[in-house]
Protein backbone atom coordinates (compact mmCIF):
# COMPACT_ATOMS: atom_id res chain seq x y z
CA UNK A 1 0.00 0.00 0.00
CA UNK A 2 1.13 3.53 -0.69
CA UNK A 3 2.01 6.00 2.07
CA UNK A 4 -1.27 7.82 1.45
CA UNK A 5 -3.33 4.66 1.87
CA UNK A 6 -1.50 3.69 5.07
CA UNK A 7 -2.09 7.22 6.44
CA UNK A 8 -5.75 7.00 5.47
CA UNK A 9 -6.16 3.71 7.38
CA UNK A 10 -4.38 5.21 10.40
CA UNK A 11 -6.49 8.37 10.44
CA UNK A 12 -9.71 6.31 10.12
CA UNK A 13 -8.68 4.26 13.16
CA UNK A 14 -7.72 7.38 15.15
CA UNK A 15 -11.01 9.14 14.41
CA UNK A 16 -12.96 6.09 15.58
CA UNK A 17 -10.74 5.79 18.66
CA UNK A 18 -11.35 9.47 19.45
CA UNK A 19 -15.12 9.08 19.01
CA UNK A 20 -15.13 5.96 21.21
CA UNK A 21 -13.14 7.75 23.91
CA UNK A 22 -15.48 10.77 23.88
CA UNK A 23 -18.55 8.53 24.03
CA UNK A 24 -17.22 6.41 26.91
CA UNK A 25 -16.13 9.59 28.69
CA UNK A 26 -19.80 10.65 28.77
CA UNK A 27 -20.70 7.68 30.99
CA UNK A 28 -19.80 6.71 34.52
CA UNK A 29 -16.15 6.38 33.56
CA UNK A 30 -13.09 8.47 34.28
CA UNK A 31 -11.05 9.97 31.42
CA UNK A 32 -8.39 7.34 31.91
CA UNK A 33 -10.86 4.43 32.06
CA UNK A 34 -12.57 5.70 28.91
CA UNK A 35 -9.25 5.84 27.07
CA UNK A 36 -8.23 2.40 28.34
CA UNK A 37 -11.51 0.84 27.25
CA UNK A 38 -11.33 2.54 23.83
CA UNK A 39 -7.78 1.17 23.49
CA UNK A 40 -8.97 -2.29 24.61
CA UNK A 41 -11.63 -2.22 21.89
CA UNK A 42 -8.94 -1.44 19.31
CA UNK A 43 -6.29 -3.85 20.52
CA UNK A 44 -8.85 -6.56 21.31
CA UNK A 45 -10.22 -6.18 17.80
CA UNK A 46 -6.85 -7.18 16.38
CA UNK A 47 -6.74 -10.43 18.37
CA UNK A 48 -8.29 -13.41 16.53
CA UNK A 49 -11.83 -14.13 17.69
CA UNK A 50 -12.51 -16.89 20.21
CA UNK A 51 -14.27 -19.84 18.61
CA UNK A 52 -16.98 -21.57 20.62
CA UNK A 53 -18.64 -24.05 18.24
CA UNK A 54 -20.49 -22.07 15.56
CA UNK A 55 -20.00 -18.84 17.53
CA UNK A 56 -17.01 -16.53 17.19
CA UNK A 57 -16.56 -13.86 19.82
CA UNK A 58 -14.25 -10.96 19.14
CA UNK A 59 -12.66 -9.40 22.19
CA UNK A 60 -12.66 -5.79 20.98
CA UNK A 61 -15.77 -5.92 18.82
CA UNK A 62 -18.06 -7.66 21.32
CA UNK A 63 -16.53 -8.81 24.64
CA UNK A 64 -15.25 -5.36 25.76
CA UNK A 65 -18.41 -3.42 24.72
CA UNK A 66 -20.49 -6.19 26.35
CA UNK A 67 -18.44 -5.82 29.54
CA UNK A 68 -19.04 -2.05 29.53
CA UNK A 69 -22.80 -2.66 29.12
CA UNK A 70 -22.84 -5.08 32.07
CA UNK A 71 -20.92 -2.53 34.17
CA UNK A 72 -23.37 0.22 33.22
CA UNK A 73 -26.36 -2.01 33.95
CA UNK A 74 -24.96 -2.87 37.40
CA UNK A 75 -24.32 0.81 38.11
CA UNK A 76 -27.84 1.97 37.25
CA UNK A 77 -29.26 4.15 40.02
CA UNK A 78 -32.81 2.87 39.98
CA UNK A 79 -34.70 -0.26 38.98
CA UNK A 80 -36.69 1.89 36.60
CA UNK A 81 -33.51 2.90 34.77
CA UNK A 82 -32.46 -0.75 34.59
CA UNK A 83 -35.87 -1.73 33.21
CA UNK A 84 -35.76 1.05 30.62
CA UNK A 85 -32.30 -0.01 29.45
CA UNK A 86 -33.35 -3.65 29.11
CA UNK A 87 -36.62 -2.77 27.38
CA UNK A 88 -34.70 -0.48 25.05
CA UNK A 89 -32.30 -3.33 24.29
CA UNK A 90 -35.14 -5.67 23.32
CA UNK A 91 -36.83 -2.97 21.22
CA UNK A 92 -33.53 -2.06 19.51
CA UNK A 93 -32.82 -5.76 18.85
CA UNK A 94 -36.26 -6.11 17.28
CA UNK A 95 -35.78 -2.90 15.26
CA UNK A 96 -32.31 -3.97 13.99
CA UNK A 97 -33.62 -7.42 13.08
CA UNK A 98 -36.68 -5.97 11.33
CA UNK A 99 -34.59 -3.38 9.48
CA UNK A 100 -32.26 -6.13 8.30
CA UNK A 101 -35.14 -8.20 6.98
CA UNK A 102 -37.40 -5.49 5.60
CA UNK A 103 -35.01 -3.02 4.06
CA UNK A 104 -33.63 -3.75 0.60
CA UNK A 105 -30.63 -6.04 0.34
CA UNK A 106 -28.53 -3.61 -1.68
CA UNK A 107 -27.22 -0.68 0.40
CA UNK A 108 -27.45 1.74 -2.53
CA UNK A 109 -31.23 1.37 -2.53
CA UNK A 110 -31.45 2.95 0.89
CA UNK A 111 -31.31 6.55 1.95
CA UNK A 112 -28.76 5.71 4.62
CA UNK A 113 -26.13 3.01 5.07
CA UNK A 114 -27.79 0.17 7.07
CA UNK A 115 -24.93 -0.17 9.55
CA UNK A 116 -25.47 3.44 10.65
CA UNK A 117 -29.22 2.93 10.90
CA UNK A 118 -28.81 0.28 13.62
CA UNK A 119 -26.99 2.68 15.95
CA UNK A 120 -29.38 5.51 15.15
CA UNK A 121 -32.39 3.33 15.99
CA UNK A 122 -30.72 2.38 19.30
CA UNK A 123 -30.06 6.04 20.10
CA UNK A 124 -33.58 7.09 19.20
CA UNK A 125 -35.22 4.31 21.20
CA UNK A 126 -33.00 4.94 24.24
CA UNK A 127 -33.64 8.68 24.08
CA UNK A 128 -37.42 8.28 23.84
CA UNK A 129 -37.42 5.78 26.69
CA UNK A 130 -35.30 7.70 29.12
CA UNK A 131 -33.08 10.42 27.64
CA UNK A 132 -30.09 8.44 28.80
CA UNK A 133 -26.67 8.28 27.14
CA UNK A 134 -25.82 5.14 29.09
CA UNK A 135 -29.03 3.45 27.99
CA UNK A 136 -28.28 4.54 24.41
CA UNK A 137 -24.90 2.76 24.50
CA UNK A 138 -26.49 -0.35 26.02
CA UNK A 139 -29.31 -0.35 23.45
CA UNK A 140 -26.91 0.15 20.51
CA UNK A 141 -24.47 -2.57 21.58
CA UNK A 142 -26.78 -5.19 23.10
CA UNK A 143 -29.55 -4.57 20.55
CA UNK A 144 -27.19 -5.27 17.64
CA UNK A 145 -25.76 -8.38 19.35
CA UNK A 146 -29.30 -9.59 20.07
CA UNK A 147 -30.39 -9.10 16.44
CA UNK A 148 -27.28 -10.91 15.14
CA UNK A 149 -27.95 -13.82 17.48
CA UNK A 150 -31.61 -14.05 16.50
CA UNK A 151 -30.73 -13.98 12.80
CA UNK A 152 -28.16 -16.77 13.25
CA UNK A 153 -30.55 -18.94 15.29
CA UNK A 154 -33.21 -18.67 12.56
CA UNK A 155 -30.60 -19.51 9.91
CA UNK A 156 -29.46 -22.57 11.89
CA UNK A 157 -33.06 -23.68 12.31
CA UNK A 158 -33.44 -23.54 8.52
CA UNK A 159 -30.61 -26.08 8.34
CA UNK A 160 -28.03 -23.64 7.00
CA UNK A 161 -24.56 -23.74 8.49
CA UNK A 162 -23.33 -20.29 9.42
CA UNK A 163 -20.87 -18.79 11.87
CA UNK A 164 -22.40 -16.36 14.34
CA UNK A 165 -19.67 -13.75 14.45
CA UNK A 166 -20.17 -11.40 17.37
CA UNK A 167 -18.20 -8.21 16.86
CA UNK A 168 -16.02 -9.98 14.30
CA UNK A 169 -14.89 -6.76 12.64
CA UNK A 170 -13.32 -5.57 15.90
CA UNK A 171 -13.34 -1.82 16.46
CA UNK A 172 -14.95 -1.35 13.05
CA UNK A 173 -17.77 -3.77 13.76
CA UNK A 174 -21.38 -2.68 13.56
CA UNK A 175 -21.69 -3.42 17.30
CA UNK A 176 -19.10 -0.75 18.21
CA UNK A 177 -20.34 1.71 15.57
CA UNK A 178 -23.94 1.23 16.80
CA UNK A 179 -22.90 1.92 20.41
CA UNK A 180 -21.03 5.09 19.45
CA UNK A 181 -23.73 6.38 17.10
CA UNK A 182 -26.50 5.65 19.61
CA UNK A 183 -24.81 7.82 22.24
CA UNK A 184 -23.97 10.58 19.74
CA UNK A 185 -27.58 10.66 18.52
CA UNK A 186 -28.96 10.73 22.08
CA UNK A 187 -26.51 13.55 22.85
CA UNK A 188 -27.41 15.54 19.72
CA UNK A 189 -31.13 15.01 20.27
CA UNK A 190 -30.80 16.10 23.88
CA UNK A 191 -28.85 19.23 23.01
CA UNK A 192 -31.08 20.12 20.05
CA UNK A 193 -34.34 19.71 21.98
CA UNK A 194 -32.99 21.61 24.96
CA UNK A 195 -31.88 24.39 22.63
CA UNK A 196 -35.35 24.51 21.11
CA UNK A 197 -37.03 24.68 24.52
CA UNK A 198 -34.48 27.22 25.81
CA UNK A 199 -34.99 29.50 22.83
CA UNK A 200 -32.94 32.68 23.04
CA UNK A 201 -32.28 32.35 26.75
CA UNK A 202 -28.62 32.13 27.66
CA UNK A 203 -27.43 28.65 28.61
CA UNK A 204 -26.00 27.96 32.03
CA UNK A 205 -22.29 28.82 32.55
CA UNK A 206 -21.52 25.09 32.59
CA UNK A 207 -23.13 24.63 29.16
CA UNK A 208 -21.20 27.61 27.80
CA UNK A 209 -18.05 25.72 28.61
CA UNK A 210 -17.18 28.04 31.47
CA UNK A 211 -15.80 26.71 34.76
CA UNK B 1 -46.33 5.03 28.73
CA UNK B 2 -46.60 8.14 26.58
CA UNK B 3 -42.98 7.76 25.51
CA UNK B 4 -43.51 4.10 24.64
CA UNK B 5 -46.48 5.11 22.51
CA UNK B 6 -44.36 7.69 20.66
CA UNK B 7 -41.65 5.11 20.20
CA UNK B 8 -44.03 2.57 18.70
CA UNK B 9 -45.45 5.28 16.43
CA UNK B 10 -41.96 6.16 15.16
CA UNK B 11 -41.15 2.49 14.51
CA UNK B 12 -44.47 1.96 12.75
CA UNK B 13 -43.81 5.01 10.60
CA UNK B 14 -40.63 3.41 9.34
CA UNK B 15 -42.39 0.29 8.09
CA UNK B 16 -44.01 1.77 4.96
CA UNK B 17 -40.60 3.01 3.82
CA UNK B 18 -39.19 -0.43 4.46
CA UNK B 19 -42.05 -2.13 2.65
CA UNK B 20 -41.70 0.19 -0.32
CA UNK B 21 -38.01 -0.46 -0.46
CA UNK B 22 -38.67 -4.19 -0.34
CA UNK B 23 -40.98 -3.93 -3.32
CA UNK B 24 -38.09 -2.47 -5.26
CA UNK B 25 -35.87 -5.37 -4.26
CA UNK B 26 -35.77 -6.96 -7.71
CA UNK B 27 -35.85 -3.73 -9.67
CA UNK B 28 -33.78 -3.38 -12.81
CA UNK B 29 -33.20 0.11 -14.14
CA UNK B 30 -32.09 1.29 -17.53
CA UNK B 31 -29.56 4.12 -17.45
CA UNK B 32 -29.73 6.59 -20.30
CA UNK B 33 -27.62 9.56 -21.32
CA UNK B 34 -28.96 13.11 -21.88
CA UNK B 35 -29.95 12.22 -25.46
CA UNK B 36 -31.97 9.23 -24.33
CA UNK B 37 -29.42 6.71 -25.58
CA UNK B 38 -29.13 3.58 -23.45
CA UNK B 39 -25.89 3.32 -21.49
CA UNK B 40 -26.39 0.23 -19.35
CA UNK B 41 -28.71 -1.70 -17.08
CA UNK B 42 -28.47 -1.76 -13.34
CA UNK B 43 -30.00 -4.32 -10.96
CA UNK B 44 -31.01 -2.07 -8.13
CA UNK B 45 -32.18 1.48 -7.71
CA UNK B 46 -29.68 4.04 -9.00
CA UNK B 47 -29.45 7.24 -7.02
CA UNK B 48 -28.82 10.79 -8.17
CA UNK B 49 -25.11 11.35 -7.66
CA UNK B 50 -24.06 7.83 -8.63
CA UNK B 51 -21.34 7.77 -11.25
CA UNK B 52 -20.80 5.48 -14.17
CA UNK B 53 -17.69 4.83 -16.25
CA UNK B 54 -18.60 2.99 -19.42
CA UNK B 55 -16.59 0.29 -21.13
CA UNK B 56 -15.26 2.91 -23.57
CA UNK B 57 -14.33 5.19 -20.65
CA UNK B 58 -17.05 7.79 -20.87
CA UNK B 59 -17.86 9.27 -17.49
CA UNK B 60 -21.44 10.02 -16.38
CA UNK B 61 -23.25 11.18 -13.27
CA UNK B 62 -26.86 10.20 -12.64
CA UNK B 63 -28.99 13.29 -12.23
CA UNK B 64 -32.55 11.99 -12.25
CA UNK B 65 -34.30 8.75 -11.45
CA UNK B 66 -37.77 7.93 -12.75
CA UNK B 67 -38.95 5.16 -10.43
CA UNK B 68 -42.19 4.52 -12.35
CA UNK B 69 -40.46 4.03 -15.68
CA UNK B 70 -37.51 2.29 -14.01
CA UNK B 71 -35.13 4.63 -15.78
CA UNK B 72 -32.26 6.80 -14.64
CA UNK B 73 -30.81 9.72 -16.59
CA UNK B 74 -27.13 10.62 -16.55
CA UNK B 75 -25.21 13.71 -17.59
CA UNK B 76 -21.89 13.33 -19.30
CA UNK B 77 -18.79 14.37 -17.37
CA UNK B 78 -16.58 13.83 -20.42
CA UNK B 79 -14.00 11.18 -21.00
CA UNK B 80 -12.58 9.35 -18.01
CA UNK B 81 -8.81 9.31 -17.86
CA UNK B 82 -7.61 5.89 -16.77
CA UNK B 83 -4.30 5.75 -14.84
CA UNK B 84 -1.11 5.31 -16.80
CA UNK B 85 -0.16 1.64 -16.70
CA UNK B 86 2.80 1.80 -19.03
CA UNK B 87 4.75 -0.02 -16.30
CA UNK B 88 2.81 -3.14 -17.24
CA UNK B 89 5.12 -4.64 -19.88
CA UNK B 90 5.56 -8.19 -21.12
CA UNK B 91 8.21 -9.87 -19.05
CA UNK B 92 8.04 -7.17 -16.40
CA UNK B 93 7.26 -9.34 -13.42
CA UNK B 94 7.62 -8.60 -9.75
CA UNK B 95 11.10 -8.72 -8.33
CA UNK B 96 9.93 -7.92 -4.84
CA UNK B 97 10.23 -10.77 -2.36
CA UNK B 98 7.40 -9.30 -0.35
CA UNK B 99 4.53 -11.67 0.28
CA UNK B 100 1.76 -11.08 -2.23
CA UNK B 101 -1.64 -11.73 -0.72
CA UNK B 102 -5.26 -10.88 -1.47
CA UNK B 103 -8.58 -11.89 0.09
CA UNK B 104 -11.79 -13.18 -1.50
CA UNK B 105 -15.23 -13.63 0.02
CA UNK B 106 -18.88 -13.59 -1.06
CA UNK B 107 -21.32 -11.34 0.80
CA UNK B 108 -24.29 -12.69 -1.15
CA UNK B 109 -23.41 -16.32 -0.66
CA UNK B 110 -26.68 -17.51 -2.23
CA UNK B 111 -26.01 -16.01 -5.68
CA UNK B 112 -26.04 -18.61 -8.42
CA UNK B 113 -26.20 -19.11 -12.17
CA UNK B 114 -29.38 -20.67 -13.52
CA UNK B 115 -27.57 -22.36 -16.41
CA UNK B 116 -25.48 -24.64 -14.22
CA UNK B 117 -26.83 -24.32 -10.71
CA UNK B 118 -30.52 -24.61 -11.62
CA UNK B 119 -31.58 -21.58 -9.62
CA UNK B 120 -30.52 -17.96 -9.32
CA UNK B 121 -30.30 -18.24 -5.54
CA UNK B 122 -29.39 -21.17 -3.30
CA UNK B 123 -29.72 -20.56 0.43
CA UNK B 124 -27.12 -23.08 1.56
CA UNK B 125 -24.44 -21.71 -0.76
CA UNK B 126 -24.70 -20.72 -4.41
CA UNK B 127 -22.57 -21.14 -7.51
CA UNK B 128 -20.85 -17.85 -6.73
CA UNK B 129 -18.48 -19.87 -4.51
CA UNK B 130 -17.34 -21.83 -7.61
CA UNK B 131 -16.44 -18.52 -9.25
CA UNK B 132 -14.54 -17.32 -6.18
CA UNK B 133 -12.71 -20.65 -5.93
CA UNK B 134 -11.77 -20.55 -9.64
CA UNK B 135 -10.41 -17.03 -9.20
CA UNK B 136 -8.49 -18.21 -6.13
CA UNK B 137 -6.96 -21.12 -8.06
CA UNK B 138 -5.82 -18.89 -10.92
CA UNK B 139 -4.35 -16.31 -8.55
CA UNK B 140 -2.47 -19.02 -6.64
CA UNK B 141 -1.06 -20.30 -9.92
CA UNK B 142 0.52 -16.87 -10.25
CA UNK B 143 2.10 -17.14 -6.83
CA UNK B 144 -0.40 -14.92 -5.04
CA UNK B 145 -1.47 -16.10 -1.60
CA UNK B 146 -5.25 -16.05 -1.41
CA UNK B 147 -7.08 -15.84 1.89
CA UNK B 148 -10.50 -17.12 0.95
CA UNK B 149 -13.63 -17.37 3.05
CA UNK B 150 -16.51 -19.63 2.07
CA UNK B 151 -18.58 -18.29 4.97
CA UNK B 152 -22.32 -18.24 4.32
CA UNK B 153 -23.93 -14.83 4.98
CA UNK B 154 -27.51 -15.92 4.36
CA UNK B 155 -30.13 -14.43 4.20
CA UNK B 156 -29.69 -12.11 1.22
CA UNK B 157 -31.09 -9.10 3.07
CA UNK B 158 -29.96 -5.70 4.34
CA UNK B 159 -28.06 -7.45 7.14
CA UNK B 160 -25.86 -9.44 4.72
CA UNK B 161 -23.20 -6.74 4.59
CA UNK B 162 -23.30 -6.51 8.40
CA UNK B 163 -22.60 -10.25 8.62
CA UNK B 164 -19.95 -10.21 5.89
CA UNK B 165 -18.22 -7.28 7.59
CA UNK B 166 -16.77 -9.67 10.17
CA UNK B 167 -15.54 -11.93 7.36
CA UNK B 168 -13.94 -9.03 5.49
CA UNK B 169 -12.32 -7.66 8.64
CA UNK B 170 -10.83 -11.01 9.65
CA UNK B 171 -9.46 -11.48 6.11
CA UNK B 172 -7.94 -8.00 6.26
CA UNK B 173 -6.13 -9.00 9.44
CA UNK B 174 -4.19 -11.56 7.38
CA UNK B 175 -2.22 -8.63 5.99
CA UNK B 176 -3.63 -8.71 2.48
CA UNK B 177 -2.99 -6.07 -0.15
CA UNK B 178 -6.57 -6.00 -1.42
CA UNK B 179 -9.99 -7.47 -0.71
CA UNK B 180 -12.47 -8.58 -3.37
CA UNK B 181 -16.14 -9.27 -2.70
CA UNK B 182 -17.32 -11.69 -5.42
CA UNK B 183 -20.86 -11.28 -6.78
CA UNK B 184 -22.93 -11.82 -9.87
CA UNK B 185 -25.27 -9.23 -11.35
CA UNK B 186 -29.06 -9.52 -11.30
CA UNK B 187 -29.99 -8.05 -14.69
CA UNK B 188 -31.99 -10.50 -16.81
CA UNK B 189 -30.21 -9.82 -20.12
CA UNK B 190 -27.15 -12.05 -20.18
CA UNK B 191 -26.16 -10.46 -23.48
CA UNK B 192 -25.07 -7.33 -21.60
CA UNK B 193 -22.24 -9.35 -20.12
CA UNK B 194 -21.26 -11.55 -23.11
CA UNK B 195 -17.87 -10.88 -24.58
CA UNK B 196 -15.14 -12.44 -26.66
CA UNK B 197 -11.61 -11.95 -25.47
CA UNK B 198 -8.65 -13.41 -27.35
CA UNK B 199 -11.06 -15.59 -29.33
CA UNK B 200 -12.65 -17.07 -26.24
CA UNK B 201 -16.21 -16.57 -25.04
CA UNK B 202 -16.21 -15.09 -21.56
CA UNK B 203 -18.47 -12.93 -19.43
CA UNK B 204 -17.54 -9.38 -18.62
CA UNK B 205 -16.86 -8.16 -15.11
CA UNK B 206 -18.41 -5.05 -13.57
CA UNK B 207 -16.46 -3.22 -10.87
CA UNK B 208 -18.56 -1.67 -8.13
CA UNK B 209 -17.22 1.00 -5.81
CA UNK B 210 -19.09 2.62 -2.92
CA UNK B 211 -19.08 6.40 -2.70
CA UNK B 212 -20.22 6.71 0.94
CA UNK B 213 -17.00 6.17 2.85
CA UNK B 214 -13.63 7.71 3.51
CA UNK B 215 -11.84 5.20 1.24
CA UNK B 216 -14.05 5.95 -1.76
CA UNK B 217 -11.51 7.95 -3.78
CA UNK B 218 -8.74 5.47 -3.08
CA UNK B 219 -10.97 2.54 -4.05
CA UNK B 220 -12.13 4.37 -7.15
CA UNK B 221 -8.51 4.84 -8.20
CA UNK B 222 -7.84 1.16 -7.54
CA UNK B 223 -10.82 0.13 -9.69
CA UNK B 224 -9.63 2.46 -12.46
CA UNK B 225 -6.18 0.88 -12.30
CA UNK B 226 -7.72 -2.61 -12.64
CA UNK B 227 -9.72 -1.42 -15.65
CA UNK B 228 -6.66 0.22 -17.21
CA UNK B 229 -4.67 -3.02 -16.99
CA UNK B 230 -7.61 -5.10 -18.24
CA UNK B 231 -8.28 -2.75 -21.17
CA UNK B 232 -4.63 -3.06 -22.16
CA UNK B 233 -4.34 -6.83 -21.74
CA UNK B 234 -7.85 -8.10 -22.37
CA UNK B 235 -10.02 -5.47 -24.07
CA UNK B 236 -13.69 -6.30 -23.50
CA UNK B 237 -13.19 -8.07 -20.17
CA UNK B 238 -14.25 -5.19 -17.92
CA UNK B 239 -17.83 -4.14 -18.55
CA UNK B 240 -17.72 -0.87 -16.67
CA UNK B 241 -17.29 0.76 -13.26
CA UNK B 242 -20.33 1.73 -11.23
CA UNK B 243 -19.78 4.12 -8.33
CA UNK B 244 -22.88 3.76 -6.23
CA UNK B 245 -24.30 4.98 -2.98
CA UNK B 246 -23.32 2.53 -0.29
CA UNK B 247 -20.28 1.33 1.55
CA UNK B 248 -20.10 -2.41 0.72
CA UNK B 249 -17.63 -2.73 3.63
CA UNK B 250 -15.09 -0.85 1.51
CA UNK B 251 -14.56 1.51 4.44
CA UNK B 252 -12.47 -1.29 5.95
CA UNK B 253 -9.70 -1.01 3.39
CA UNK B 254 -8.57 1.48 0.74
CA UNK B 255 -8.03 -1.32 -1.80
CA UNK B 256 -11.38 -3.10 -1.77
CA UNK B 257 -13.57 -3.61 -4.81
CA UNK B 258 -16.77 -5.53 -5.48
CA UNK B 259 -16.58 -7.67 -8.63
CA UNK B 260 -19.73 -8.75 -10.52
CA UNK B 261 -19.04 -11.78 -12.70
CA UNK B 262 -21.88 -11.98 -15.27
CA UNK B 263 -25.53 -12.28 -14.33
CA UNK B 264 -27.72 -15.11 -13.05
CA UNK B 265 -28.64 -15.75 -16.71
CA UNK B 266 -25.02 -16.02 -17.88
CA UNK B 267 -23.46 -19.23 -19.06
CA UNK B 268 -21.48 -20.33 -16.01
CA UNK B 269 -18.71 -21.90 -18.08
CA UNK B 270 -18.10 -18.48 -19.63
CA UNK B 271 -18.11 -16.91 -16.18
CA UNK B 272 -15.50 -19.39 -15.00
CA UNK B 273 -13.43 -18.71 -18.13
CA UNK B 274 -13.31 -15.02 -17.24
CA UNK B 275 -11.77 -15.79 -13.83
CA UNK B 276 -8.47 -16.85 -15.43
CA UNK B 277 -8.20 -13.51 -17.24
CA UNK B 278 -9.31 -11.58 -14.18
CA UNK B 279 -6.68 -13.29 -12.04
CA UNK B 280 -4.00 -12.12 -14.45
CA UNK B 281 -5.41 -8.59 -14.42
CA UNK B 282 -5.55 -8.41 -10.61
CA UNK B 283 -2.04 -9.81 -10.28
CA UNK B 284 -0.68 -7.24 -12.73
CA UNK B 285 -2.69 -4.32 -11.31
CA UNK B 286 -1.42 -5.08 -7.83
CA UNK B 287 2.07 -6.42 -8.41
CA UNK B 288 2.97 -5.80 -12.04
CA UNK B 289 5.84 -3.68 -13.29
CA UNK B 290 9.55 -4.15 -13.06
CA UNK B 291 9.73 -3.04 -9.45
CA UNK B 292 6.93 -5.29 -8.29
CA UNK B 293 5.18 -2.24 -6.99
CA UNK B 294 2.44 -1.39 -9.45
CA UNK B 295 1.04 2.04 -8.85
CA UNK B 296 2.75 2.27 -5.50
CA UNK B 297 2.98 5.82 -4.22
CA UNK B 298 1.43 7.04 -7.44
CA UNK B 299 0.33 10.67 -7.26
CA UNK B 300 -3.28 9.83 -8.16
CA UNK B 301 -3.49 7.03 -5.63
CA UNK B 302 -2.14 9.21 -2.86
CA UNK B 303 -4.42 12.06 -3.89
CA UNK B 304 -7.42 9.75 -3.41
CA UNK B 305 -6.16 8.79 0.04
CA UNK B 306 -5.53 12.40 1.08
CA UNK B 307 -9.03 13.35 -0.11
CA UNK B 308 -10.36 10.61 2.18
CA UNK B 309 -8.35 11.93 5.13
CA UNK B 310 -9.56 15.51 4.52
CA UNK B 311 -13.16 14.27 4.19
CA UNK B 312 -12.94 12.33 7.44
CA UNK B 313 -11.29 15.10 9.48
CA UNK B 314 -13.60 17.74 8.02
CA UNK B 315 -16.67 15.74 8.96
CA UNK B 316 -15.35 15.24 12.50
CA UNK B 317 -14.58 18.95 13.00
CA UNK B 318 -17.97 20.04 11.61
CA UNK B 319 -19.81 17.48 13.76
CA UNK B 320 -18.00 18.62 16.90
CA UNK B 321 -18.71 22.28 16.13
CA UNK B 322 -22.44 21.70 15.48
CA UNK B 323 -22.67 19.85 18.77
CA UNK B 324 -20.84 22.64 20.60
CA UNK B 325 -23.12 25.22 18.96
CA UNK B 326 -26.21 23.34 20.11
CA UNK B 327 -24.84 23.00 23.62
CA UNK B 328 -23.73 26.59 24.11
CA UNK B 329 -25.92 28.72 21.88
CA UNK B 330 -23.27 31.10 20.59
CA UNK B 331 -20.50 30.76 18.06
CA UNK B 332 -17.87 32.13 20.42
CA UNK B 333 -18.80 29.81 23.29
CA UNK B 334 -19.09 26.93 20.81
CA UNK B 335 -15.56 27.62 19.62
CA UNK B 336 -14.30 27.63 23.21
CA UNK B 337 -16.08 24.34 23.93
CA UNK B 338 -14.74 22.87 20.70
CA UNK B 339 -11.24 23.97 21.68
CA UNK B 340 -11.69 22.36 25.10
CA UNK B 341 -12.78 19.08 23.53
CA UNK B 342 -9.89 19.16 21.08
CA UNK B 343 -7.47 19.86 23.95
CA UNK B 344 -8.84 16.92 25.93
CA UNK B 345 -8.71 14.55 22.97
CA UNK B 346 -5.14 15.44 22.12
CA UNK B 347 -3.95 15.61 25.72
CA UNK B 348 -2.97 19.25 25.20
CA UNK B 349 -0.47 18.26 22.55
CA UNK B 350 -1.33 21.14 20.21
CA UNK B 351 -2.92 23.79 22.37
CA UNK B 352 -1.33 23.39 25.74
CA UNK B 353 -2.99 22.13 28.88
CA UNK B 354 -5.85 24.08 30.35
CA UNK B 355 -4.64 26.17 33.24
CA UNK B 356 -6.30 25.49 36.60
Amino acid sequence: MSVGLILLSGVSALVLLGAAQRVLDRMQLSDRAALLIAAAIFVGGLIPSLRLGPVRLNLGGAAVPLGVCVYLLIRTDTKQELFRALLGTVLTGAAVFALGRLLPAEPEKMWIEPQYLYGLSGGLIAYLLGRSRRAAFICGVLGTLLADTLSAVLTWRAGIGQTLSLGGAGAFDTVVIAGILAVLLAEFLGEALERLSRGRKAPSPERRGEP
Amino acid sequence: MKKLFVLLCVLSALLPFAARADEEGGAVYEILDANGAALTWYAGVPQAGDEYISQDNRHFRIVRVDADARRAYADSLGDFQLPDVSWDQDGARPVSQKKRAVALYCTHSDESYESADGKSSIDKGGGIFDVAEALKKHLEEKGVTVHYSSENHFPHDAGAYRRSRATAASLKEEGVDAIFDIHRDGIPDAGQYESEVNGRDVTKVRLLVGRANQNSDANRHFAAQIKAVADKRYPGLIKDIYIGKGTYNQDLMPQAVLLEFGTHKSDKSQVLASTALMADVLDRALYGGVTGAAGKDSAAGNRGAYTGIAWLLGLMVIGMFIYALLATGSRRAAFEKWKGNFREMTGGLFSGRKKD
